[in-house]
């Protein structure tokens, strides 16, 4: 409804995909509040605001839960940036990814770039379970951790995962490697129609995060904050020209409701 | 002297001693299904209706004395009249007991193996374990996982992981109420506890009983053993059953199935629900619970710890009436199109309620759609930085439909001021979001916050009577513009109520003279028990409903006095203890709609999109 003036929508809207328990609220937590903490499986969305500079960036965590499947497109509607989280310890969630989750993402910006996360990365390398999140000065710690070897994975076998009937259920619970993760990103820019050249490359958008430890996770978020900067300036330009937003009041409010 | 007349009285019907204790002896299998007394009633509307059978039969006649007496009850004479029905209430309770099995015989002539003899009724059990490991096979192979049922061979999800309880244990057996839900085609869906491989035998013997009962015409309703009571509870697709040593009545027990159906509708919808199995008999319902586990251990831990559910009314936080009056109308002047309801909750009770006119016209919120928005709002409490939009639905409102909720705490570190926003409109989350911002001024210009931070529950010590030590008062509507959410006032649990143990003990005490005022075959109007480490006295008017409790030492006078001080109390202070006269706004632009009961086109029906799973 956007003729209701008075809605006050942050510049920016970065959106948290995945299936449940791979991890997306304990992720959020750990850049929000630098904490890891028991979490509760999500209901619907939750919706959070982060100052980032001069700008608001909202961040949908989503409900991973089938459940919520049919409002994933509406809380993907005009996403700049979208994170598909998977655990690494589940080849299932990476496929989950590709067969649940990208459609919804139909509804994005244009423009919107990708993340691919694998989560839970304390469970496989013992660079990620060794990392200690100092809350005062994460950035340098992520920084010497930027030399992060490929982790240890067990198997390589690219089979896709056997239907759960399979006597042996522990195909789905398979490590999943660094390369299954870049694969599924040249998939996800063949689907949105993207020329890989042109495109943000696998290697920059594919991370590997633990919320336990905290590996990675600010470099994920301020890695993305920071792509989606030309997004918010665009748009920031486009309300310019219309006089139903007002965005004096809108950073006022938002200042007070983010943290740091 | 008259004390201890009582006290020898009341050993006989005091909760903790089964009544059947030494008529039959247990039968012990693995279910703890035991002791097969069925009360297998036809297919029929309500439960009195259903009571056909001679036991049944008989119990009218066998009390009319009681009754006849307790119809002249009177504040007055309360004494001498609950002992004549204290000692028919035991004499029929065993009585019920003997009959069970001869009343199965004469139910169940089609099945032979269905016998009023202990041993026959064991095999029996038996009997249909071997039915319920047929179905299992059958069940198990299709469609994608059931971590229950593949038990042995798949590495249990992660999900399961917080219920990894050793089933063969006795701890597991030793819970209070085990509550299961499974489909039709025998699904398990939901255990309160436990893992696997006891859940899959164990639904499967329910599961088994419930269609062989269901195969001759008959629904199953319950079972009693001499520790546990098994209830059963047939909703459209879902079975949910209760197996309980807690000495509950069979209609409190199932009344608690009920609140376990509707948080499931609340999820999903009713019409979601049968479409999906109608679609798919063996879906497992699991892939959509998925994760709501720890909302339905929610519900089941506050309904065995809070009265709310029991007396079906709502519990708000005493409030200076000019304080609540002014919350109300900051949220009457915070709205948006398409809103109907704004709450606003202290500490999980609730501050006020403020509703859209037009759906409020011809209905008003039930309780335990309102019990139904505290539960889940207390098992979202992992995320309260942030605000929550999500689909619910309100069963007793409309159970096909769904509302969208805003869920916000508005003092954040703390978290105990919750803001709940109900829109009509999926897509209206910033303008909800907008309303909230708006409360939020209003309330740090009245400093709102503060003041809610000062209210508390109240101490029974207030009323100023020695040996009142704590109560539940219930009012009934009065009329007209009265018209609103079933309420009750309660003070806070006081020594020697402070341990759990104890709590629950006075709770017990409680749903025991519950059960007594509400049984179904003879209702009572006043009781005045006196148990071993407290006297109660329950009353039920028409225009009330009230639980005391006392200390042992009270004498019957004393008791009724300290009822009538009481309720002169209340009176008083009726303005601060409850929400009265809700205000209401109008949102719609047109008034003449409801949506209660018919699809208004302002309520959301889709389905989430689950169909397009199967
Ligand atoms: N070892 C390890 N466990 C994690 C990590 N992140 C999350 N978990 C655990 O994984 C479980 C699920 O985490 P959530 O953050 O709730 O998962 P979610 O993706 O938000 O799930 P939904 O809300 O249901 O979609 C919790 O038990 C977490 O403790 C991690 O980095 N390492
Ligand atoms: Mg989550």
């Amino acid at each position: 409804m956007p003729e209701v003036s008075k809605m006050k929508k942050p510049d920016v809207k970065v959106v948290l995909l995945g299936d449940m328990n791979v991890g997306k609220t304990s992720l959020l937590h750990r850049y929000t509040e630098r904490k890891f903490r028991d979490t509760i499986s999500t209901v619907g969305g939750a919706f959070f605001l982060k100052q980032w500079g001069p700008y608001n960036i909202s961040i949908w965590d989503t409900a991973g839960r089938e459940q919520f499947h049919g409002l994933g497109s509406m809380y993907c509607r005009g996403a700049a940036a979208v994170i598909l989280t998977y655990d690494v310890t589940n080849w299932q969630s990476l496929a989950e990814l590709e067969e649940r989750f990208l459609s919804l993402t139909d509804t994005a910006n244009h423009d919107c770039i990708y993340a691919v996360v694998g989560n839970k990365a304390d469970l496989i390398d013992p660079k990620a379970q060794m990392f200690q999140d100092s809350g005062g000065e994460p950035e340098d710690r992520t920084e010497l951790e930027k030399d992060r070897t490929e982790p240890q994975v067990l198997s390589s076998c690219p089979t896709p995962p056997a239907s759960p009937a399979s006597p042996s259920g522990m195909i789905l619970h398979k490590p999943v490697t660094h390369e299954d993760a870049v694969a599924l990103y040249g998939r996800i820019l063949r689907y949105k129609g993207l020329e890989e050249k042109s495109s943000l490359p696998a290697e920059k958008m594919c991370f590997e995060t633990s919320a336990k430890t905290g590996y990675n996770v600010d470099t994920l978020f301020e890695t993305l904050f920071d792509l989606v900067l030309p997004s918010i300036l665009r748009k920031r330009n486009e309300n310019q020209a219309s006089p139903t937003v007002d965005l004096e009041e809108c950073r006022g409010k938002r200042a007070r409701t983010s943290c740091c | 002297m008259e004390r201890d007349n009582h006290q020898g009285e009341a050993q006989g019907v005091h909760i903790s001693e089964p009544p059947s204790e030494s008529s039959l002896p247990a039968d012990t299998l693995v279910t703890s299904l035991s002791l097969l007394g069925n009360h297998m009633f036809p297919d029929a509307g309500e439960k009195q209706e259903e009571i056909n059978s001679t036991a049944d039969k008989e119990e009218p006649a066998e009390l009319q004395q009681s009754d006849v007496a307790l119809k002249e009850h009177s504040v007055a004479e309360p004494h001498s009249n609950q002992l004549k029905r204290l000692e028919t209430e035991e004499a029929e309770t065993s009585v019920d007991l003997n009959n069970v099995s001869t009343q199965s015989t004469d139910r169940e002539k089609e099945d032979t193996a269905m016998d009023n003899d202990q041993s026959d009724s064991g095999e029996f059990v038996v009997t249909m374990l071997a039915k319920a490991k047929l179905e299992e096979q059958g069940i198990g192979v299709k469609g994608r996982s059931s971590p229950l049922l593949e038990a042995g061979t798949q590495e249990s999800p992660a999900f399961m992981s917080h219920r990894d309880e050793d089933v063969t244990a006795e701890s597991w057996r030793q819970h209070r109420k085990h509550v299961f839900v499974l489909s039709e085609a025998g699904k398990p869906i939901y255990s309160r506890y436990g893992s696997e491989e006891a859940l899959s035998s164990t639904m499967g013997v329910m599961m088994a009983l419930v269609s062989f009962v269901q195969s001759g015409d008959n629904i199953i309703r319950s079972v009693y053993s001499e520790e546990h009571t098994v209830v059963f509870l047939q909703k459209g697709p879902l079975v949910l059953v209760c197996v309980s040593s807690s000495r509950q009545s069979e209609e409190q027990l199932r009344g608690e199935l009920l609140y376990v159906y509707y948080q499931i509708v609340s999820m999903l919808t009713q019409a979601s629900i049968s479409r999906i199995f109608e679609h798919k008999k063996n879906y497992d319902l699991r892939r959509l619970l998925a994760g709501s586990e720890k909302i339905l251990d929610g519900l089941l831990n506050l309904v065995d710890s809070d009265p709310s559910f029991l007396l079906a009314a709502v519990h708000c936080l005493p409030l200076a009436c000019s304080l609540r009056d002014s919350l109300s109308q900051i949220l009457q002047k915070a709205i948006t199109p398409n809103l109907v309801f704004s709450i606003l909750i202290a500490k999980n009770q609730l501050l006020t309620i403020v509703q859209e006119k037009t759906v409020i016209e011809d209905t008003r919120l039930e309780p335990a759609d309102v019990h139904l928005l505290l539960n889940l709002i207390g098992a979202s409490s992992a995320f309260q930085a942030g605000e929550i939009w999500t689909p619910i639905c309100l069963p007793l409102f409309n159970p096909d439909c769904y509302f969208y909720a805003y869920i916000s705490y508005l003092d954040p570190p703390e978290c105990t001021v919750c803001l709940l926003l109900l829109s009509t409109d999926k897509e209206a989350f910033y303008a909800v979001a907008e309303c909230k911002r708006k409360i939020e001024e209003a309330m740090a210009a009245q400093n709102s916050l503060s003041l809610i931070a000062k209210a508390q529950s109240y101490s029974v010590s207030q009323v100023g009577v020695s040996d009142l030590r704590h109560f539940m008062y219930k009012p009934f509507d009065v009329p007209d513009n009265y018209r609103q959410l079933t309420q009750f006032t309660s003070p806070e649990m006081e020594a020697p109520y402070t341990s759990e143990e104890e709590k629950m003990r006075l709770l017990d005490l409680y749903r025991f003279m519950h059960s007594r005022i509400h049984s179904t075959s003879r209702p009572l109007k006043l009781i005045y028990h006196v148990a071993e480490r407290e006297t109660l006295l329950a009353w039920v008017t028409s225009k009330f409903e009230l639980y005391t409790c006392f200390s042992p030492l009270v004498t019957k006078a004393c008791a009724i006095t300290a009822i009538t001080k009481l309720l002169r109390w209340i009176k008083k202070e009726e303005d601060r203890l409850f929400i009265r006269y809700p205000p209401k706004y109008s949102t719609t632009p047109n008034p003449s709609k409801s949506s209660r009961g018919g699809k208004s086109d302002q309520q959301d029906t889709t389905d989430n999109g689950y169909l397009s799973l199967l």
